[in-house]
């Protein structure tokens, strides 16, 4: 089992198995598996890389920040529940077709929900598809074009060229102030730092 | 003799507006030459959910993402062919990308005393000239996608 992602460093210990996700290139072949919190043993490198968890929705890819991203569960595990509550943490389903105003009519049956923690935020998102995870360079992250000068400059903290096409850096800040904000500040309720310690086995809450 | 007759050709062609000449759903557009900085062949664009007007897309060449500026939606008009071109401009903002009819656009030289202020209010223009019947708007590409 390795360990995904801890909320912040010294606060929630969520672990989660990511044997199904893959290491992505920008060419969309798949490596090996990687942890998105992976230690980084052996040479230091003289770059800070950034890692992503590639997900699509509605077609288009989009890239998580792995920092973060808590867990990962399938649609099945959440079962009727909109917000997946962990050992007491919930984490409000936020509904990213509607914030990004895009329509979602994309095959149903990989679908994935995805725990974001920043802060003492909290949220989960549902996605269409999980790709894998991408690390890069910072300097890999394109700005978004000038020309794009709505609120969309917020929703997105750049891209990444990836499988012939781009993935949008979503803004997880944005989306779960967003989040916080629609339901008056009750996703930031809990704080991580008094949850207990989950295992999601092959995204599988225990 | 021949290098003055040739001298005042080149001034003649340094003062004529080079335009480039190409459609979108059938109607007949220009741009200068200057602001142009590549025809190619359209690719689908890759969607941006985004609230800017006419921008809501990117395409990629290679390592370069461009951000599409929809003409033809801003035209209300939809583009003509089964092999659309991309027709790519230089913007303040930085090179820009548009859509447009499948017909081969052609190169034009246009001179400045047949530029005429343009009549429609629908698009920014730096003026237009008369090709027979049609007048033939000549797009203000600086003010596409930063005032539009």
């Amino acid at each position: 089992m390795e360990r995904l992602q801890p909320c912040e460093s010294n606060l929630a210990e969520i672990f989660v198995s990511i044997d199904e996700i893959r290491l992505v290139t920008e060419n969309g072949q798949k490596g090996r598996g990687m942890g998105v919190r992976e230690p980084m043993m052996g040479t230091a490198s003289p770059v800070s890389l950034s890692r992503f968890l590639i997900v699509t929705l509605g077609g288009r890819y989009l890239a998580l920040d792995a920092e973060s991203v808590c867990g990962l569960l399938t649609v099945d595990e959440c079962g009727s529940v909109e917000d997946p509550t962990i050992h007491g943490m919930t984490y409000r389903a936020i509904n990213l077709v509607d914030l990004l105003d895009i329509r979602n009519d994309q095959d149903g049956t990989n679908a994935h929900v995805v725990l974001l923690s920043e802060r003492d935020a909290r949220g989960s998102i549902q996605v269409t598809g999980v790709e894998g995870l991408l690390e890069l360079q910072q300097s890999q992250v394109l700005p978004l074009p000038m020309q794009f000068r709505g609120p969309e400059r917020h929703w997105y903290r750049g891209m990444i060229l990836f499988a012939q096409s781009i993935a949008l850096v979503l803004n997880t800040t944005w989306v779960l102030d967003e989040q916080a904000s629609a339901t008056g500040g009750q996703g930031n309720t809990l704080r991580c730092a008094k949850a207990p310690k989950i295992s999601v086995d092959n995204s599988r809450v225990c | 003799m021949l290098r003055s007759s040739q001298k005042h050709r080149q001034d003649t062609i340094h003062q004529s507006w080079q335009l480039l000449v190409f459609s979108v759903g059938g109607r007949r557009l220009a741009v200068k030459t200057r602001d142009v900085s590549g025809v190619s062949y359209w690719h689908e664009p890759i969607p941006v959910p985004s609230q800017t007007p006419f921008v809501t897309a990117v395409i990629r060449q290679g390592k370069t993402v461009l951000p599409v500026f929809d003409l033809a939606a801003f035209l209300h008009l939809t583009v003509q062919g089964s092999s659309p071109l991309c027709l790519r401009v230089k913007h303040a903002l930085g090179e820009m990308a548009m859509c447009i009819d499948e017909e081969i656009p052609v190169l034009h030289a246009c001179d400045p005393a047949a530029l005429q202020t343009y009549q429609g209010k629908d698009l920014p223009t730096e003026g237009s000239y008369t090709n027979g019947l049609d007048e033939v708007p000549i797009l203000s590409i600086s003010r596409f996608g930063s005032t539009v």
